[in-house]
């Protein structure tokens, strides 16, 4: 049994932004913060005032008084892991809180105890969903060479005289001995025979 | 107690006016510790340390106010905890309790705290990550526990290390760390095992280590585990000297005098950590035991019982200076005085309600006592969150340098 495993995080140097009106529960988050190592900084009625001197690596914001134009980023597309701050359960503004992208939240009032698990769970939803978007556009940049690829292995089969799948084996090789993605490689092919896709007129 | 003075409530009323009070006024506080159940062992120590001071206090001059202790037994059940905490501050008025020994009772008080107001001065050494406004935190947290330990252990030792625990949270986040200190120092974890809170069944362990043949143990075990555990590894030390303590230790956070008396021989040799030591010396230790030994009748005390009496300490001289029996001005109090405690200046670091405490090592002896075994302690901050520490960098920070470009900043652990 291994209970033991998951290493202590560590925010030594972290600026918390907290988006929410001046309020009693700001200046208790900010101690809480100071003792995960973390400065946090109050900040309304939108973020772009209170940033000054560079970068927050995480935000809390208010979903009750909260709205589009405090962030300076679209719905969803924060740069940063968000916690989102709720009183009013009401169905409209928990909506807002997700349309935003909230990697995690927390109820108000926010005393000694949440903060920390709060954390830690937006920050792993937000590397996870951050590693997601990676790999969708890298997958939309595979998908937008399929066509060059498929031209690339038209071209093999016309100079080497084989088959589909036998040209496609041989581009993978290539892409594989010149240590290149073969999305990359069927570029490198194409424009050695001039730019174009070559033509079997005769097909 | 009650008989000196008016009705509770009345007492509290005369209180801000001491002055001109003939009789001593008295204070309710709360004591909470189990005194029978499966870590009656420490909530005895607890309960004594607390009642210790009480009595020592209602006896001076020097205090111009009585305290009436409220004690309550949850004897060992979860369960308990919580109504008998409000019991505690909505029937007799208490501001302060002094109580728990598991992190679990004191997670089951907090939101009794949190409605009424209260305090809980909680005397135990616990596996840290948590900094609640209601509570002071009188016992060590692990950069005052395992990490000295660890410090101390590895580079006499070895690190490689069997981890054993009971199976709760402590067990589980004090082995976590263990882990990662070893891991951080390029050793390794060759077993790991956890058994049932008093379960005694534990052969299969000392099997496995005898195997594996780790340079240390490192055990969270608590109570009749904990002792049928180092029994078996003491038996298996007399079979094969490749596992006696002067070769392959037992390391333990929260070790007491008790429990190393009720072991004896088996016991002598393995290592503990604590503020606190029956065998420290000078005036201030002395002047404890003899306290203990009158009012408690307790001839053998451990760091649970000093903290215990330092913490009522803590708020009786709180009380005295301020004039008041708010929580938030006794506590204040503390963090900007230092308490003269049994093991020497104890403060409260305003940042987190922790207890500043120079952690000791001990090496126990077959009498029952620990002896000094590390370098010469010295004060440790608090930092419950082990936000400032010695070794590695998180997967999070690890993620966040690469995303962001900056490098993690070099962690320097807070000794002062």
């Amino acid at each position: 049994m291994t209970r033991s495993l998951g290493q202590t995080p560590n925010f030594e140097g972290w600026r918390a932004a907290i988006l929410h009106r001046p309020h009693e529960m700001v200046k208790a988050m900010t101690r809480q913060l100071e003792r995960f190592g973390i400065r946090g900084e109050a900040c309304w009625p939108n973020l772009l005032a209170a940033e000054p001197d560079g970068e927050f690596d995480i935000l809390f914001f208010d979903a009750d008084m909260g709205h589009e134009s405090q962030f300076c980023w679209g719905p969803g597309e924060a740069p940063i892991p968000t916690i989102a701050l709720i009183g009013s359960e009401a169905p409209g503004r928990v909506a807002w809180a997700i349309a935003q992208g909230a990697d995690a939240h927390l109820l108000k009032p926010v005393g000694s105890a949440g903060i920390y698990a709060a954390i830690l769970l937006a920050t792993k939803a937000f590397e996870k969903r951050q590693a997601l978007v990676d790999e969708t556009e890298k997958l939309r940049a595979r998908l937008s060479a399929r066509e060059c690829v498929a031209a690339a292995t038209a071209q093999i089969m016309m100079s080497d005289n084989v088959d589909a799948g036998e040209a496609y084996r041989r581009l993978r090789l290539m892409a594989m001995r010149e240590r290149r993605t073969i999305e990359v490689m069927s570029a490198a092919i194409l424009k050695t025979v001039g730019g174009g896709v070559a033509r079997n007129d005769s097909a | 107690m009650d008989a000196q003075g008016a009705s509770r409530r009345g007492a509290f009323v005369v209180l801000g006016d001491l002055s001109v009070v003939q009789a001593k006024p008295t204070i309710p506080l709360g004591v909470l510790f189990s005194n029978s159940g499966p870590y009656a062992n420490l909530g005895r120590e607890g309960l004594g340390g607390a009642l210790t001071a009480i009595a020592e206090i209602n006896n001076s001059d020097r205090f111009a106010f009585e305290f009436s202790p409220q004690v309550r037994d949850p004897k060992g059940s979860i369960e308990a905890y919580a109504p008998l905490c409000r019991e505690i501050v909505s029937d007799t008025g208490a501001h302060f309790v002094v109580g728990c020994t598991t992190s679990w009772s004191r997670k089951e008080v907090i939101p009794v705290l949190e409605k009424t107001g209260a305090q809980l001065w909680y005397p135990c050494p616990y596996e840290g990550f948590e900094s609640n406004d209601h509570v002071v935190y009188v016992g060590a947290c692990p950069n005052q526990h395992a990490v000295p330990l660890l410090d101390h252990i590895v580079p006499a030792f070895g690190a490689s290390v069997a981890l054993v625990g009971s199976n709760y949270i402590w067990g589980w986040e004090t082995n976590r760390i263990a882990r990662e200190h070893v891991e951080a120092v390029g050793g390794s974890v060759l077993s790991e095992r956890y058994v049932a809170l008093g379960d005694t069944d534990i052969a299969y362990i000392v099997e496995e280590i005898a195997r594996k043949k780790p340079d240390f143990v490192f055990n969270t075990l608590i109570g009749p585990s904990s002792h049928a555990f180092v029994r078996a590894y003491a038996e298996l030390g007399r079979v094969d000297r490749a596992f006696s303590p002067a070769t392959r230790p037992i390391v333990s956070c929260n070790w007491t005098e008790h429990e190393i008396d009720e072991l004896g021989e088996d016991a002598a040799g393995h290592f503990s950590v604590a503020p606190y030591f029956q065998s420290m010396t000078g005036a201030a230790n002395a002047r404890f035991l003899a306290a203990a030994r009158d009012y408690a009748g307790a001839s053998r005390v451990s760091a649970f019982f000093a903290q215990s009496y330092s913490a009522v300490y803590m708020i009786a001289h709180g009380v005295a200076a301020t004039k008041s029996w708010n929580t938030d001005a006794v506590l204040a109090h503390a963090q900007s005085h230092d308490f003269e405690a049994p093991f020497g200046p104890v403060r409260i670091d305003g940042r987190n309600n922790h207890a500043v405490l120079a952690p000791h090592i001990g090496r126990a002896n077959a009498n029952g006592q620990f002896e000094p075994a590390g370098p010469q302690a010295v004060p440790v901050l608090p930092d419950p969150y082990l936000a400032s520490r010695p070794f590695v960098q998180s997967v999070f920070v690890d993620a966040h340098a690469e995303q962001t470009g900056r490098t993690a900043a070099q962690h320097l652990k807070v000794v002062k």
